[in-house]
């Protein structure tokens, strides 16, 4: 857990203890080992899909197989218009929305935590002056926001990114300055301060460690929505037009013309591993979410 | 496509995606319910009873303005071809023919045409049709810059436009103009207006939007409505000089994606679709209740290098590499090029290997390089001539320009919504990479695209243009009085061409009046540019044309070569005039066996694209719901 590395070294026993009991509840959790099944299944082919997968299978100008065929021996999810394994295509685009999908949120969760651990902290002006600009970003319809974000800085792996992690830090920052202000309202804080701490010691020495578990299950939930994003951007063909992902797959396949010529195995194959890899990561964060979260304790 | 000169359409669906419009259509076009939505109108138009209506898809561009001064995209030109009249009419070879002028005649020293204009012809309000209406137009276009936006390069060797009578038009010119009858041709030449309405607007011709229905006109239709992005609806001129018009109405359908169009097509719901890609076309061609015809391409499609970008005096400008001003390198990228493949992969057969500048569609123009002179697809070659030119190969593969020390990478611009573009510099990207060359792809809208070439930011750019049966256009875009002024304002020039030789021949086929001499000319023209490598022909892509035949009959222009291959279809004028209704009706239409899968397809689409708004909408209402 990383909550640990910022606690003093004499709390570090509970805290393992803690994290055994986390590990134990949610391996109650069916729904939550079925995702986290599902995760590291994709996670494995993706992290080695170099391994069998050579150029020669995906650079068009090597391949050799029959153009837009139906699934046949040797292409078991048919192939595409260059003539390319559709499988060899999924296998290859989880790498691109996957990283996607993890950076962005990263990015989501340090600006928004940071934001929101500030805003709460200081409650003057900063905290009203953050906040403001938090609203004025929630009220930005996203979707438009992100379409124009990476149109104005180019297209790509990273503008897509940028563009993810500045539509969606807002959520993340509203959530940390909440908790905030609720573990700043509890005596030991007060005791600290008294003791002589600084706000940075405050902030993250004793506030960070409280709030991480919370941070900890928006962002499970959130790499969820940042893959559909990634998808629903390289599907509007924002994406790099050269390369292998699941939206750019699904832009291909429609551009193409493959929905009129009825070539399900083209649409269907980057469609399915969007919705199993997005029904994953939230089988995890809801699982994660139960088992951290004392007033679902019970259920 | 049509018969215009215009770069390809492209620019319209660029623009919904960003407005992220093209989300609604793209999510729901596999199913119909996009389809219903907006082609409900098009089965309820004014048909009354028995009253006949051709529903066809506009032109992808869709409609920017109905100011016929103003307007660039092909959808208007369409409108245009259908409301407005012209001097000349074009027939099937894409010779002029008579339409407003009956005959004309040149003077002696050629700088004289006379019109003889019909008698008797009357504007939709009952105002006669003179002469005088058309003398006005051509003279507006030539005198007030706003006039001739669109079209004033068409008049700009037309000394004065006079009408001495109402049935009497003479036009005088600087030069000898061997393609005066061209000027004023539907679609890709000027509509004349109605002097009598437009006379009152001439001075804020910029303002004018032209959307008072019926509008004013004479053509084989009446514009009755039109709902941007929606449709536009026409009723028949049944006194149309030219013939009358089968059907009695006509709405031209908008759609955002082909299939969209194309399941209304399937259902029943349209008529006509002028371009669906091959993928598409093949999947159509199974379907018995269409025909599905193939028209030689108008076009092309290719590569741009930008090799030395500067402005008529010499400056220099932009950012282009500069060893792409080194013939060597251009020639060993068009070696490096594969067009058979091309043709073969990215447009399934459906296209002509491309050298010659001007397309097929006008055989008189067409060139050939000489046996021998041909650039053959030859990696090793490419290799070799970038050896002895002294382009070593760095540690990462990628050569480096002896001259300036940088590596040879460069980025090369595609059309946003062009699959061709995507499919292209995919093989591209692998050819030119084993000869050390990389290419970094920048997916640009129509309006950035065009907006980089003028400031010559650019290394590479996939382009295409489409012309009409006169060359002189699309042989202009290479001159040097095409390259812009120092202060980066005029010039359409499309790849920084300038060449002495060929700006001679230029001059000199404009005023050459024997066709077989021009056409000697033109074809010496295409050999200087095939031997620059500037402007790289990949393919010139057939037009795949889909019309339903159980409710449309006679659309469809001319006959099939040997083939199969039908003539440039001018759909827009005689096609949508000599269609009539089909006799023999068909109710049902049948759904393709690939139906279930569709609608699986469609599903998953909508599950993304819906799910990815609702995600990123979720997260700015989530503390809400904690």
């Amino acid at each position: 857990m990383s909550a640990a590395t910022h606690t003093p070294a004499a709390l570090d026993v509970p805290r393992h203890h803690a994290f055994g009991r986390f590990c134990r509840a949610y391996a109650k959790r069916p729904a939550g080992l079925a995702g986290l099944g599902l995760l590291v299944a994709f996670g494995v082919l993706a992290l080695a899909a170099p391994l069998f997968i050579g150029d020669d299978q995906l650079n068009v100008i090597k391949v050799d197989g029959p153009q837009l065929s139906p699934p046949v021996d040797g292409y078991p999810l048919g192939t595409d218009q260059a003539g390319r394994s559709v499988l060899l295509l999924v296998i290859w685009g989880a790498r691109e929305s996957l990283s996607i999908g993890l950076i962005a949120t990263a990015l989501t969760v340090v600006l928004g935590s940071a934001v929101g651990l500030l805003a709460g902290h200081y409650q003057g002006w900063v905290g009203k002056v953050l906040m403001h600009v938090t609203d004025w970003f929630i009220a930005l319809p996203s979707l438009p926001l992100a379409i124009s974000l990476s149109a104005v800085l180019g297209q790509g792996a990273a503008s897509i990114t940028i563009a993810i992690a500045v539509t969606s830090w807002t959520a993340t920052a509203r959530l940390v300055r909440a908790q905030t202000l609720a573990v700043e309202a509890r005596p030991f804080i007060e005791r600290a301060k008294v003791l002589g701490a600084g706000n940075t010691q405050i902030m993250i020495r004793h506030v960070l460690p409280n709030v991480m578990p919370l941070i900890l299950v928006s962002s499970t939930l959130t790499v969820a929505s940042a893959i559909l994003s990634e998808a629903t951007l390289t599907f509007l063909g924002l994406g790099d037009p050269t390369g292998v992902t699941w939206g750019s797959m699904l832009q291909a396949a429609l551009m193409g013309g493959a929905v009129t010529a009825g070539a399900w195995w083209y649409l269907m194959p980057p469609g399915i591993a969007i919705l199993v890899v997005v029904l994953g990561f939230t089988l995890v964060g809801r699982a994660v979410e139960h088992v951290l979260n004392p007033r679902m304790v019970t259920r | 496509m049509g018969t215009g000169n215009s770069r390809r359409v492209r620019s319209a669906l660029a623009a919904c995606a960003l407005s992220g419009t093209l989300l609604a259509g793209a999510a729901l076009g596999p199913g119909t319910a996009y389809a219903t939505g907006s082609a409900a109108s098009a089965a309820s138009a004014p048909s009354g009873q028995g009253e006949t209506t051709l529903r066809v898809k506009m032109s992808g561009s869709g409609i920017d303005t109905l100011n016929p001064f103003l307007a660039f995209f092909d959808g208007a030109y369409d409108v245009f071809a259908a409301i407005y009249p012209t001097l000349n009419s074009l027939d099937e070879q894409g010779r002029p023919g008579p339409y407003l002028a009956e005959s004309w005649t040149q003077s002696d020293d050629k700088l004289t045409w006379t019109f003889t204009i019909r008698d008797g012809l009357k504007w939709s309000d009952g105002t006669p049709l003179t002469a005088e209406d058309a003398a006005w137009t051509l003279d507006l276009i030539m005198k007030d810059p706003v006039a001739g936006t669109a079209n004033g390069s068409l008049v700009s060797n037309f000394a004065s436009v006079t009408a001495p009578d109402a049935t009497t038009l003479v036009i005088k010119t600087k030069e000898p103009q061997a393609n005066v009858t061209y000027v004023s041709v539907p679609r890709s030449g000027i509509p004349i207006v109605p002097k009598h309405v437009w006379e009152p607007l001439a001075g804020k011709l910029k303002d004018v939007k032209n959307d008072t229905f019926p509008l004013v006109g004479y053509g084989p239709w009446t514009l009755t409505d039109h709902k941007p992005e929606q449709y536009a609806k026409f009723d028949a001129n049944k006194d149309f000089v030219l013939g009358r018009p089968g059907f009695d109405h006509m709405v031209q359908q908008s759609f955002k994606s082909v299939d969209a169009a194309v399941a209304a097509l399937r259902s029943g719901q349209l008529d006509y679709i002028n371009g669906v890609n091959p993928t598409q076309f093949k999947a159509l061609q199974a379907d018995k209740s269409l025909l599905t015809i193939q028209e030689v391409g108008n076009g092309w499609t290719g590569l741009e290098i930008n090799h030395n970008a500067r402005t008529r005096t010499g400056k220099k400008i932009g950012t282009g590499h500069p060893a792409l001003g080194d013939p060597v390198v251009r020639h060993a990228i068009a070696l490096a090029t594969d067009r058979k493949t091309l043709v073969d992969k990215v447009r399934d057969g459906m296209a002509v290997v491309g050298a010659g500048y001007l397309p097929p569609a006008w055989p008189q123009w067409s060139w050939k390089p000489a046996a021998g002179e041909e650039t053959p697809f030859d990696l090793d070659q490419a290799n070799k001539i970038l050896d002895d030119a002294g382009y070593t190969k760095g540690g990462d593969g990628v050569r480096v320009d002896p001259k300036s020390g940088k590596p040879l990478e460069l980025r090369l611009g595609i059309h946003a919504d062009d699959t061709d573009d995507a499919g292209i510099s995919n093989y591209l990207k692998g050819w030119l990479e084993t000869i050390g060359i990389k290419l970094k792809i920048q997916t640009l809208s129509m309006s950035a695209l065009n907006s980089d070439l003028a400031k010559g930011d650019w290394d590479l750019l996939m382009d295409g243009w489409t012309t009409g049966p006169d060359p002189t256009f699309l042989l202009g875009i290479q001159t040097c009085a095409a390259l812009p002024k120092d202060d980066g304002t005029a010039g359409n020039t499309d790849s920084f061409f300038c060449d002495e030789k060929y700006d001679e021949l230029f001059n000199k086929q404009r005023t050459t009046f024997d066709q077989d001499e021009r056409a000697r000319i033109v074809g010496e023209m295409q050999s200087i540019l095939y031997k620059a490598d500037v402007n790289q022909m990949h393919f010139n892509a057939n037009t795949l044309d889909v019309v339903r035949t159980d409710t449309v009959t006679g659309m469809i222009i001319g006959q099939p070569d040997a083939q199969g291959m039908y003539p440039a279809q001018s759909y827009s004028f005689w096609g949508y005039l000599k269609a009539a209704p089909a006799t023999a009706k068909v109710t049902a239409a049948k759904e393709e066996s690939g139906g279930g899968a569709l609608w699986i397809g469609g599903l998953v689409l909508l599950v993304i694209v819906v799910g990815g708004g609702i995600a990123l909408k979720r997260r700015s209402t989530a503390d809400d719901r904690e």
